[in-house]
């Protein structure tokens, strides 16, 4: 089913282990820390504006999208 | 009647599916073997997510047979290429990627390759032009388009950081982004120290190394969550975002220092305008328009304009100017004039020249203003070979001529120290007489409270 057409590099895949241990580590550790300063008031919540996350909203009481 | 023309240079190396022409329509097709993900994809309502959010190019599907499905995408009036974007840009096309990588994944897909060619900007935004890049995602792989991000986005963008955005041009020669290797030795080594560069760059180089002599694909291929996935995609996005560029611009305060006070400034502007106003254009291209100031003059007047600069900081900071006021119709890119793109890739044409592009885009008006000094004073260029070059892909040409008086002009011809004699030719009968060999002189007029002389040309 997978048709790689591509080379994807054997070493590009074995890293990603390391890679997302490392993240791990450093988004745990920043999303405590910016719980903390939440809490202590240093900071407040940010918008969405650059967040990596896709607007999900259900769209199903608008009027037919031209995309479909 | 769809007919296949001629199938689109680019778009031969993923099986699933290629570009055609159909005359003036590109469209594409689907390819059997592609045709559970393309329904998965329209049935589970990714593509409507994607297109509605502005992340994906909206398609229409236009037929559908056993053979093939044809879809029809929505035309993009000028493709840039990576090389041709400023840092923002550049940074921008890399965090809408992951963004997408990070919706598929959640909704059971992968971008199966991350080629910074996927993006393109459309509409003031960067936009996902290939519909056909996801796949199904497996439980516990890897992300195989991983080191395609990283030689493509992430590993350019941390070059620019220290080394200027010039660094892009490297993507000239690595039409599959740069080398890893060559990334991991570019860097200073304190970036060693960094938790997200040294395991997504020198790591990664020493493992590519390592592993480069697996000929029969028989090492085991180490197994990833989706959450670590998830962690990788999420860590890459965060510092991506934060990047910033150290370098100081070359023109980007250039207005606040311009040789001419502000009612010169509104006399060229009006100029402008009166002189587009009648032509109704459709199409502007504005050549060394730094962040689009003048080209902003005609804005209302024209559908779709280019804003070239030799600088990449005009050019982020035209996009923006472009983002906060949510000008749709205008498209700033890093251009040289001296040195164009040129066409790369298989048989030279996978990635068109600039001059192809702008052929292909034919605009109704091209302006180059206060840029005729450099062209000829810093590169030597005689007139009459400028006028070659504008006469490629313009049709009505708005020039603006400072005069030996003006004091950049001035200024370059000083730098010429001992040669200043070989630069003698730099006046307006020689700049009329090379123009006049492709072009008809139309109208003339001084720019009042400069030493400037603003030219209308039409293409002979």
């Amino acid at each position: 089913m997978n048709f790689l057409y591509f080379d994807p590099g054997l070493g590009a895949m074995i890293v990603q282990a390391v890679v997302a241990a490392a993240a791990g580590v450093l988004l745990f550790s920043k999303n405590a820390w910016h719980k903390l300063k939440l809490m202590l008031g240093l900071v407040k919540e940010e918008d969405a504006y650059d967040s990596i996350d896709v607007d999900e909203e259900d769209d199903t009481n608008e009027t037919n999208d031209k995309d479909q | 009647m769809i007919k296949i023309n001629n199938t689109h240079e680019a778009s031969f190396r993923d099986p699933s599916g290629y570009m055609f022409h159909d005359d003036e329509t590109l469209r594409r097709v689907i390819n059997p073997i592609y045709f559970p993900q393309y329904q998965k994809l329209k049935e589970s309502g990714v593509f409507k997510t994607l297109i509605k959010n502005k992340l994906l190019i909206p398609h229409e599907e236009t037929s559908v047979s056993e053979a093939r499905i044809i879809i029809t995408p929505e035309k993009i009036p000028f493709i840039t290429n990576p090389y041709e974007w400023g840092f923002e840009q550049y940074k921008q096309a890399a965090l809408l990627t992951l963004k997408i990588q990070k919706y598929a994944l959640s909704k059971g897909f992968i971008l199966k390759d991350a080629s910074a060619y996927n993006v393109t900007f459309y509409k003031g935004k960067p936009i996902f032009i290939d519909t056909l890049s996801f796949d199904f995602y497996e439980e516990g792989t890897p992300w195989r388009a991983y080191k395609q991000f990283i030689t493509h986005f992430f590993g350019p963008l941390i070059l620019a950081k220290y080394h200027g955005s010039e660094v892009f041009n490297m993507l000239e020669a690595y039409i599959d982004g740069i080398p890893v290797k060559m990334i991991s030795s570019m860097l200073p080594s304190k970036t060693k120290l960094s938790s997200v560069i040294y395991p997504n760059i020198h790591l990664l180089a020493k493992m590519e190394s390592k592993h480069s002599e697996d000929y029969k694909a028989e090492t085991k291929i180490a197994k990833l969550s989706k959450k670590a996935q998830n962690n990788i995609i999420e860590s890459l996005y965060n510092y991506i975002s934060k990047l910033t560029l150290k370098e100081s611009s070359e023109w980007g305060n250039y207005y606040t220092k311009t040789n001419y006070n502000e009612g010169a400034f509104k006399t060229k502007k009006d100029l402008i305008r009166n002189w587009v106003q009648p032509l109704n254009a459709e199409k502007l291209i504005d050549v060394g328009g730094n962040d689009g100031t003048f080209a902003r003059t005609v804005q209302d007047l024209v559908k779709h304009i280019i804003v070239t600069d030799i600088d990449s900081n005009a050019v982020d900071f035209n996009l923006k100017q472009i983002q906060e006021n949510k000008e749709e119709n205008m498209l700033p890119f890093v251009c040289d004039v001296l040195q164009p793109a040129p066409g790369i890739g298989f048989n030279n044409t996978e990635r068109k020249s600039l001059i192809n592009r702008l052929k292909d885009y034919a605009p109704d008006v091209t302006m180059a203003l206060a840029l005729i000094h450099h062209i000829t004073l810093s590169g030597n260029v005689p007139f009459e070979k400028s006028a070659e070059f504008f006469s490629k892909f313009s049709k009505n040409l708005i020039i603006e001529f400072p005069k030996r008086e003006d004091s950049w002009v001035e200024s370059l011809l000083v730098r010429k120290r001992e040669f200043i004699n070989h630069f003698d030719f730099y006046n307006q009968e020689e700049f009329e007489t090379g123009y006049g060999k492709y072009f008809v002189l139309t109208k003339k007029e001084e720019v009042a409270g400069t030493k400037r002389v603003m030219y209308f040309y039409s293409k002979k």
